[in-house]
């Protein structure tokens, strides 16, 4: 898969991606060992989305539970393991604040919890620095305002109705602006593959 | 003012908004309800999941408390006692079994490779194989027979066209699928798939492949028995309905061996 077999980034990647063959396989010893390498980034993403300390040490448990049970659906084919991971945690933190149950943004995250930079494998664990540098220039050439709520959807997760109550414009305004935006990254980023 | 009118929402637009986390109530539930069916729409979910990942990179890792992995520890050892007694109980076994099943299938698909829609039609012979009777109706507290041996798997690699044939054979149900997804028909040839015994036997014909297809087909015992680990398989190329009866066949266009998954 990836040429710089050596490279600790690489590594590690692949030692995570064994991981998640070993668990899809019924070796439930392997959860600890995602766990062990992959709590930092996923609580921090159901931090950033959830807001609340205990609501978000709630849904990053529900992630590593469900994980055990549907590691199946994983590919290693398709993506890689913390791309994956990344994207299974945000949207059960995202189904969390659908469901009504947290109040979302009842606490800025910079005063939730304590957020060490120096984990190891932080940078390791980076999804990927090509796709992330071609995502961040497609979103770059989309104009200041459609970049900032398409970015607060995802940061924040924000719906529709509480985008637009905060610029305060109609909903179907902002259901056309984030849609157009969505459409040009559409074609920027299916330009660049 | 402008309105969401004039911006086509297709399917790929969908999807973007569910990656974004910007669905919800019914239009969450359709999605989630299309993703199970629709591969197209699939494929776009998974295409936006991907180009979004690296986003959260930017969002600052944290700590969680220890009791975390003890809770998580806890809810594993929870669930794998409630399967447990599911499968002791034999009644609930359907469903654990069911769920075993497509473990095991899924490790198939990594070691064999093969395409999601011969795993599918894997998957629906194996929950019901042996025989061909109809599924249960639904609801019906019937444990569903399930191949308890792995099957075999054999790809045959059509040149260097990336394109192949998945051929996969349940021992128990003497059943064989043929996956030729991808292929299409040239309008003057057929392919023809043979079993080549182990013996040194003449070739047993497995029947004419249909491009862009899924078969499956019942083996009878003749050429059931000559199937085991590393048997080989040609497919050659035949005029139209295959090779003519007293004819000598036509050029090996590909080859592959069957092995145990």
């Amino acid at each position: 898969m990836a040429e710089n077999g050596d490279n600790p980034a690489t590594i590690a990647r692949e030692r995570l991606r064994a991981a998640m063959v070993r668990l899809a396989n019924g070796d439930s010893t392997a959860l600890e060992e995602i766990y062990e390498s992959t709590r930092v980034k996923l609580f921090g993403i159901c931090l950033r989305i959830l807001r609340d300390q205990k609501e978000a040490e709630d849904a990053l448990q529900d992630v590593y539970i469900n994980l055990w049970q549907r590691a199946d659906r994983y590919d290693p084919e398709r993506a890689s393991p913390i791309s994956w991971l990344s994207t299974f945690a945000r949207n059960r933190a995202i189904d969390r604040l659908r469901t009504g149950k947290v109040r979302g943004g009842a606490v800025p995250v910079d005063e939730a919890a304590p957020l060490p930079d120096e984990t190891p494998l932080a940078d390791a664990l980076m999804v990927d620095a090509e796709r992330d540098a071609q995502i961040h220039k497609c979103l770059g050439t989309l104009d200041e305002r459609t970049r900032t709520h398409i970015r607060s959807a995802f940061f924040d997760g924000y719906t529709y109705a509480q985008l637009a109550e905060r610029a305060d414009v109609p909903l179907g305004t902002m259901k056309s602006w984030i849609r157009r935006g969505l459409q040009r990254l559409r074609a920027c980023l299916e330009a660049s593959e | 003012m402008s309105t969401d009118q004039d911006i086509e929402r297709d399917d790929p637009m969908i999807a973007a908004e569910w990656a974004l986390g910007l669905l919800e109530g019914e239009e969450l539930l359709a999605a989630r309800g299309k993703v199970a069916n629709d591969e197209a729409f699939a494929w776009r979910k998974y295409w936006w999941d991907n180009w979004f990942a690296p986003l959260t990179d930017e969002m600052k890792g944290a700590e969680p408390g220890p009791h975390v992995w003890t809770a998580i520890a806890a809810g594993v050892d929870h669930n794998r006692a409630l399967q447990a007694e599911a499968e002791l109980a034999g009644g609930g076994g359907a469903a654990a079994n069911v769920i075993d099943l497509q473990a095991r299938l899924r490790r198939w698909q990594w070691t064999a490779g093969l395409t999601s829609a011969a795993a599918a039609v894997l998957l629906a012979f194996l929950v019901f194989a042996p025989g061909s009777e109809p599924a249960p109706s639904p609801g019906a507290a019937q444990t569903p027979a399930i191949a308890a041996a792995d099957p075999m798997v054999a790809q045959v690699p059509i040149g260097d066209t990336g394109l192949r044939l998945d051929v996969t054979y349940i021992p128990e149900s003497e059943r064989m699928i043929v996956g030729a997804i991808g292929l299409t028909a040239d309008g003057v040839h057929d392919h023809e798939l043979w079993l080549v015994p182990e013996d040194g036997s003449a070739l047993q014909s497995l029947g004419v492949v249909k491009p862009g297809e899924v078969r499956s087909m019942t083996l009878s015992e003749e050429i059931a028995r000559n199937l085991e680990n590393g048997v080989g398989l040609v497919l050659t190329r035949e005029p139209i309905g295959g090779k003519p009866e007293g004819e000598k066949a036509g050029p090996v266009v590909a080859e592959g061996a069957f092995s145990q998954v």
